[in-house]
């Protein structure tokens, strides 16, 4: 699957396409406007990752470009900006999501995964990897044919973990995810473990292998072969 | 004091002053100027007298008129000329009065005299009085009227300085338009109001350009920290960490949170600041606060934290975002400085919206608890001391009144819905 990223900011362009590139993606790169739009009228990709400040145009001019065309890429916008107006404006201009920066390339993907599985949406929204059965749709988790009964956190983490597989996750990559960027509470990271904990659990006596491993007190990893 | 009344005060001395001192010197030179007057009549009379003696060597026949008294005294020598001023009694009216009188010698027959020649005062000190009198009037005359001219005049004069005082009173550089003032006629208000709008547009500019400067600073920050925030979660994929390295990772880690956060802040704050949060609805603050107690639930469990609330339903008029945003950081900050199987209390009624905790024993200080990166409350926690500057920004532009004390261990911050 192609991804198209484009982003002026040629140290986070990298960082983005080397962290997509884990997961299997293609990326291509666009720095500015002028190329980014001749890629997108020359290409069709699983998403692109845009930019709303660009050398020689507005991210937001290349959005209506891509509609006016009828382009069903799935588009995510990245902005500095983190004002409302741009994320009202960017969605309903038709982009899929919004991410302010800075942010965590495990959140990136996370976006990227879902704005994906969206736009690939064929009658049955069901993830599976190994011996587990997602139903997206109806918020259900199985292994092989034992359902798995999850917390709203303990679904979203799981969610989160699959979207990023075989990728370190810093724990605060996972907080804010969880908790969003504004509850800034102290000891986070000792719920996170509570969460992970409870998780490994539910999945391990229903069945699974052990998925997730801690790394080095930094993080988690969703291993899957 | 007021400007026009220490000036009418220093102005009614001086004039009073001046106007005594006038009527004073004004009595002694009319005086002066009627006595010689008379004194001049006295001397002709003596001349004639002197005349008549050398023309017909004898004294003349003693005419004496109601205010001219001449008299004749044998005398045993030739006495000097003098003028002197003495009572008479006056045997019509049987009172004294007072007489101008010019005493001199003259030989007639061989014989030495001493004439008088008295004439009365009582017609001029009639007139100096008269003149003394209506001298007074004027003066009060004159004074009641700049009493009333200052009064009432001044008061007129200075209405443009009030009305230029008033508007400056309502100058708030963060104001979006210019000040203006009314015209005013007068050079010295004119030039005023000039001076003044050249002020408050000055800082008026001055303050937007501080504004935006900061606001651009944070923007331009947040893509640095993308960068570094980007590259340490690639760093992390490296299997190979030792400890201390994967340690030194999660110390960057949290540095760039920090400042994550505390960007975030500065725009928030500056965001709040441009009424960038306008739209306002009535918001069920109840269900509100419920949503963020269920939010905070598993935080407060396992700090083993009792939780106590009261809550009417009551729903209030305010920005949807901001709102969300001001309970967070509320419950951010009682949870955050709470204690091991601490207490929180919260209280929603139609008067106010209140938040109690326990926490550190001793009470902050709550002139300047407020204020941006206020050190004595980020001293105790890991805040960024912009926490509570965005819920009293928040409380002013949804116009409620933010109250913090400190009563039996309990922290508590009150909000009051100042708005109808």
């Amino acid at each position: 699957m192609k991804i198209l990223v484009i982003e002026d900011e040629i140290d986070l362009l990298e960082s983005i396409c080397s962290y997509l590139a884990m997961e299997q993606f293609t990326t291509e790169k666009a720095m500015d406007f002028e190329s980014a739009l001749e890629k997108i009228s020359l290409y069709e990709y699983a998403c692109i990752v845009l930019d709303i400040t660009l050398p020689g145009g507005s991210g937001m001019g290349l959005l209506k470009e891509l509609k006016a065309n009828n382009k069903m890429d799935g588009v995510l916008i990245i902005s500095a900006k983190n004002s409302l107006d741009d994320k009202v404006n960017g969605l309903n201009a038709g982009a899929d999501d919004y991410l302010a920066k800075p942010f965590h390339l495990p959140e990136l993907g996370a976006r990227i995964a879902a704005i994906i599985r969206r736009k690939s949406f064929d009658g049955k929204n069901v993830i599976i990897i190994e011996n587990l059965v997602i139903d997206l749709s109806e918020k259900l988790v199985k292994v092989g044919a034992v359902p798995v009964e999850l917390t709203r956190k303990e679904y979203e983490l799981l969610l989160y973990f699959i979207s990023n597989k075989n990728r370190v996750i810093a724990k605060n990559a996972i907080a804010i995810h969880l908790w969003g960027d504004d509850m800034d509470v102290s000891g986070n990271y000792d719920f996170i473990y509570t969460h992970i904990k409870n998780l490994r659990k539910k999945l391990i006596n229903a069945g699974s292998e052990d998925l997730i491993k801690s790394i080095y007190g930094i993080g988690y990893k969703f291993q899957v072969a | 004091m007021k400007l026009f009344t220490k000036y009418q005060r220093i102005n009614l001395l001086a004039t009073i002053t001046i106007f005594l001192i006038a009527s004073v010197s004004f009595y002694f030179v009319l005086h002066f100027i009627l006595i010689d007057q008379i004194d001049d009549d006295l001397t002709i009379e003596e001349k004639e007298i002197v005349t008549y003696q050398k023309k017909y060597n004898r004294l003349p026949e003693n005419l004496s008129v109601t205010d001219q008294i001449i008299k004749y005294y044998p005398a045993a020598t030739r006495i000097p000329t003098i003028f002197t001023t003495e009572p008479i009694f006056d045997s019509l009216s049987k009172k004294e009065h007072n007489y101008r009188i010019l005493y001199f010698g003259i030989n007639s027959g061989d014989k030495n005299y001493k004439v008088s020649v008295a004439k009365s005062l009582e017609d001029t000190n009639e007139l100096i009085q008269s003149i003394i009198a209506i001298t007074f009037s004027t003066i009060i005359l004159i004074l009641a009227a700049s009493f009333i001219i200052n009064r009432y005049l001044l008061k007129k004069l200075w209405q443009p300085f009030y009305k230029t005082l008033s508007h400056i009173k309502d100058f708030k550089v963060s104001k979006e338009e210019n000040i203006s003032f009314e015209p005013s006629d007068i050079e010295e208000f004119a030039f005023m109001n000039h001076t003044l709008e050249l002020i408050t547009n000055k800082a008026r500019h001055e303050y937007v350009a501080l504004k935006t400067f900061s606001e651009n600073a944070a923007h331009e920050l947040q893509t640095p920290v993308a960068v570094i925030q980007s590259k340490l979660d690639l760093l992390i994929q490296d299997e190979q960490m030792t400890e201390q390295q994967s340690e030194r990772l999660q110390s960057a880690y949290n540095a760039v949170q920090k400042l994550t956060r505390l960007n975030q802040s500065l725009l928030l704050l500056a965001k709040i600041e441009n009424n960038q949060f306008e739209n306002v609805s009535l918001i069920n603050f109840k269900s509100k606060v419920e949503e963020k107690v269920s939010e905070f639930y598993e935080f407060w469990t396992a700090k083993h934290i009792t939780v106590q609330q009261a809550l009417e339903d009551i729903s209030i008029k305010m920005n949807n975002d901001l709102c969300d945003i001001l309970l967070n950081n509320l419950f951010s900050n009682a949870t955050r400085h709470n204690i091991e199987n601490g207490y929180i209390k919260i209280v929603l009624d139609s008067n106010e919206f209140s938040i109690s905790n326990s926490g550190y024993a001793f009470e902050l200080n709550s002139a300047s608890l407020f204020s941006r990166f206020n050190h004595a409350a980020t001293q105790y926690q890991q805040s960024n001391g912009l926490g509570l500057s965005i819920i009293k920004q928040i409380c002013d532009v949804s116009h409620f009144e933010i109250k913090y004390s400190y009563n039996e261990a309990l922290h508590l911050f009150s909000i009051k819905w100042l708005q109808a």
